[in-house]
């Protein structure tokens, strides 16, 4: 989504060095997709590298600047989740910070506006600074070899560098190593050198690939004969994400030889004893607002009988796991706003009642262009805003929904409802999901109403409210189940799935689990013979 | 613990449970002690009440990652979630762990709509008889008990490392640990968490016997 900026960004600044971080995540643990950024690198002649360390990481962002500000770039460090997810030792070294100071635009003026005859003077340059740098990453020690027994020898980055070791290590084996820190431009050169002595090469990269092709037009021109064994082999996959027993595996096939460890009987044995085991998928917290919001929702929709007729484009937040029972909503979640864009699409072409949803960060990240567009044509379309004060699911930051700003400044809190007043919205309606019952009404009617509608459902994210509440030396008071009122209706279960709640065993009745509930008593408007009450007792 | 050795730590349990400052800790205790220590961990969407990990190596570690059956020590603030895990922990690894279970709604419900009222809840026992398969080194720990004995349940974490120091072949100093864990909790739970740690250790050893 950032790459239009990306591609205008490469020619760089005239003043600082610019570091742009990309994150892939192989297995796609947290993303829609799973995508191979490396080849951004190479599209718009902008230098890539990739660390495998922590401490990497931190001698590679220092290098990017001095490469960025050299050569007048912008330099783009790619990870992947095991990267940035890594904590490890770091020294740090001395850092020079240059205090910030305001410059005049007279005194730093570049070329900033870029078309035609320019963009064609700019390109030329480009590629010009492309050779300069292809030049100093042939010669940085960021790419090194490692010397080692033999005419079979392995290439790899990120990582897959550090898998790799540890296979080798298992296998009690010493073969060559490339470890690649520059993915654009590769150090070509470099790497020839590398391939002339070699029989076989493994590459080992998670994804696409990206490496493989590139090397395997290197060894054309320096040796031919070269094997190469990596996913056109066969030997690697091109999905999900690689550890030491896939990557010991490989190469103990190519040297014909077993892994130091039987993994798969390891794995096999423990999917046996996994089997008494029910599954944890992610759920709301306890208190969450987004779960009497949804319930709500679900109640109108019953109540209307339109279950089964309409869409539900969901957005990139908590609320995304309303695809999850009880709920099993969500017939897209694509990309981050791409909710009220795709309700704009499907409401010309389909007979159903469109419904989009987002959360207040998401609203003024992404959505803002696409609400404008329904409330233009006057879509036929519900928009729920969950407004949860902060943008809960990333750890609570601000947003401009909230007072401060992302550095925790005092800020302008952008008013929700004069916003969508002044877009024309006519429907606009506030509810507050912890009164869950009384939100029923006022949805049931946005859906039937004619055009645009939004409801607001307001409430802090649980998390962040027990954080405010603490703050100011309020008390959390836990629920409980009235036992003798309680008559094993189990809507509390069934249609709620708030993971405070369980089953007592010795009585069958329901039990709210003391630690864990937030005292929200959704779970009271949820049940038909209001059991649940609040306790008086702290926490 | 010698120059070329790892010493993996596997810990697990359900999100909200504070298994990012157990790490904290004992990755802090690691490197006041001039070890290395690398990390994998998992983020996102496990804020609360999902399955959570870290990969925690000592030594000399290369990948982010244990390898299968790999794990010296599997340290669970919850159960069931030793078995998730279960294909890191080597032949005859330490296992310390809670012995609080906190179901997933998922088998709640199977629970609450069972008329007959014959479904019931995975127990600990179960749990441990699966676990025996690959290792007899089980500590079992009512840590919540614990905490609330050394006078604050919320040091339920403290309580889980004092056991782990317990184990023979952890490469830490105990006072090390200790001393790494006062550093990082509240001032004014140092007491608590103390002796939390304290009776963790006992248990442990009660269970480990060694000394």
């Amino acid at each position: 989504m950032a790459s239009d900026s990306m591609f205008s960004l490469r020619n760089g600044g005239r003043n600082a060095g610019s570091c742009c971080l990309i994150a892939d995540d192989p297995y796609a643990h947290s993303s829609q997709s799973e995508q191979d950024g490396r080849y951004f690198g190479e599209a718009a002649y902008v230098p890539m590298i990739e660390p495998s360390t922590a401490q990497e990481a931190f001698d590679m962002v220092k290098w990017a600047f001095e490469v960025s500000e050299k050569h007048r770039t912008l330099v783009i460090m790619r990870t992947t989740t095991r990267v940035n997810h890594q904590r490890g030792m770091v020294s740090l070294g001395n850092l020079n910070r240059t205090p910030f100071k305001r410059k005049r635009w007279a005194d730093v003026k570049g070329q900033y506006f870029t078309v035609g005859a320019i963009a064609r003077r700019l390109k030329a340059e480009l590629l010009e600074k492309t050779q300069a740098i292809r030049d100093e990453f042939e010669d940085t020690d960021f790419n090194f070899v490692e010397e080692g027994d033999g005419d079979l020898g392995v290439l790899t980055g990120g990582v897959c560098y550090l898998h790799t070791k540890e296979a080798m290590q298992n296998l009690g084996i010493n073969i060559p190593v490339f470890k690649l820190g520059t993915i654009y431009p590769l150090p070509e050169e470099k790497i020839a050198n590398f391939l002339k002595s070699l029989k076989t090469l493994i590459v080992v990269e998670e994804l696409t690939p990206y490496l493989e092709t590139r090397i395997t037009a290197i060894a054309k021109e320096v040796n031919s004969s070269l094997r190469i064994i990596g996913k056109k082999s066969g030997h690697f996959p091109e999905m999900l994400e690689y550890n030491v027993p896939i990557v010991e595996t490989a190469i103990a096939d190519v040297l014909s030889t077993v892994p130091s460890t039987d993994y798969g009987a390891i794995l096999e044995r423990a999917a046996r004893l996994k089997e008494i085991l029910p599954e944890r998928p992610p759920i709301f917290c306890p208190g969450c607002p987004h779960r009497g919001t949804l319930w709500a929702f679900r109640q109108a929709l019953q109540q209307l009988r339109i279950r089964n007729e309409i869409v539900f484009n969901n957005d990139i937040g908590c609320y995304s796991m309303a695809f999850l029972p009880p709920n099993e909503f969500s017939d897209s979640m694509l990309a981050m706003g791409a909710s009220v864009g795709i309700s704009a699409g499907m409401e010309m072409a389909l007979e159903d009642r469109v419904i989009a949803m987002v959360g207040d960060s998401t609203l003024y990240h992404a959505a803002l262009p696409g609400i404008v567009n329904l409330i233009h044509h006057n879509s036929n379309v519900t928009l729920f805003v969950l407004d949860n004060s902060v943008t809960a699911m990333t750890g609570q930051q601000f947003n401009p929904n909230s007072p401060f700003n992302a550095g925790g400044q005092p800020a302008r809190k952008i008013n929700m409802e004069k916003m969508f007043e002044a877009l024309g919205a006519e429907k606009i309606v506030v509810i507050d999901p912890y009164e869950t019952r009384d939100c029923i009404g006022p949805i049931k009617e946005a859906i039937q109403s004619d055009g645009f509608s939004v409801i607001i459902s307001r409430r802090d994210c649980a998390l962040y409210g027990d954080r405010q509440k603490k703050k100011r030396g309020e008390r959390i008071i836990p629920s409980e189940n009235d036992k003798e009122t309680c008559r094993e209706i189990f809507a509390c279960v069934r249609e709620f799935y708030c993971p405070a709640i369980i089953v007592d065993e010795s009585d069958h009745k329901m039990l709210i689990q003391q630690d864990l509930c937030d005292g929200c008593l959704e779970c009271r408007q949820v049940c038909p013979v209001d059991a649940p009450r609040s306790t008086e007792v702290e926490r | 613990m010698k120059d070329n050795e790892t010493y993996n730590i596997m810990f697990c349990g359900v999100g909200g449970q504070g298994l990012m400052l157990l790490s904290a800790i004992l990755g802090k205790a690691a490197v006041d002690a001039g070890l290395e220590v690398r990390t994998g961990e998992q983020h996102g969407l496990s804020q609360r009440q999902g399955s959570i990990y870290v990969h925690f190596r000592i030594g000399k570690p290369l990948s982010p990652l244990i390898p299968y059956g790999r794990a010296d020590m599997v340290i669970a603030m919850e159960a069931s979630e030793v078995l998730r895990y279960i294909e890191y922990l080597k032949e005859d690894g330490v296992v310390i762990m809670s012995n609080r279970i906190m179901p997933p709604v998922s088998e709640t419900e199977q629970i609450a709509l069972d008329k007959q009222k014959q479904t019931k809840y995975i127990t600990v026992e179960q749990i441990i008889e699966r676990i025996r398969e690959v290792t007899y080194r089980i500590v079992t720990l009512d840590s919540l008990e614990l905490a609330i004995e050394a006078g604050n349940p919320r040091t339920e974490n403290s309580v889980l490392i004092g056991a782990t120091v317990a184990c023979e072949d952890f490469p830490i100093l105990a006072e090390d640990v200790r001393k790494a864990l006062l550093g990082l909790v509240p001032k004014k739970t140092a007491e608590a968490n103390s002796k939390a740690f304290d009776l963790g250790m006992e248990a442990s050893t009660d269970c480990l016997g060694t000394s």
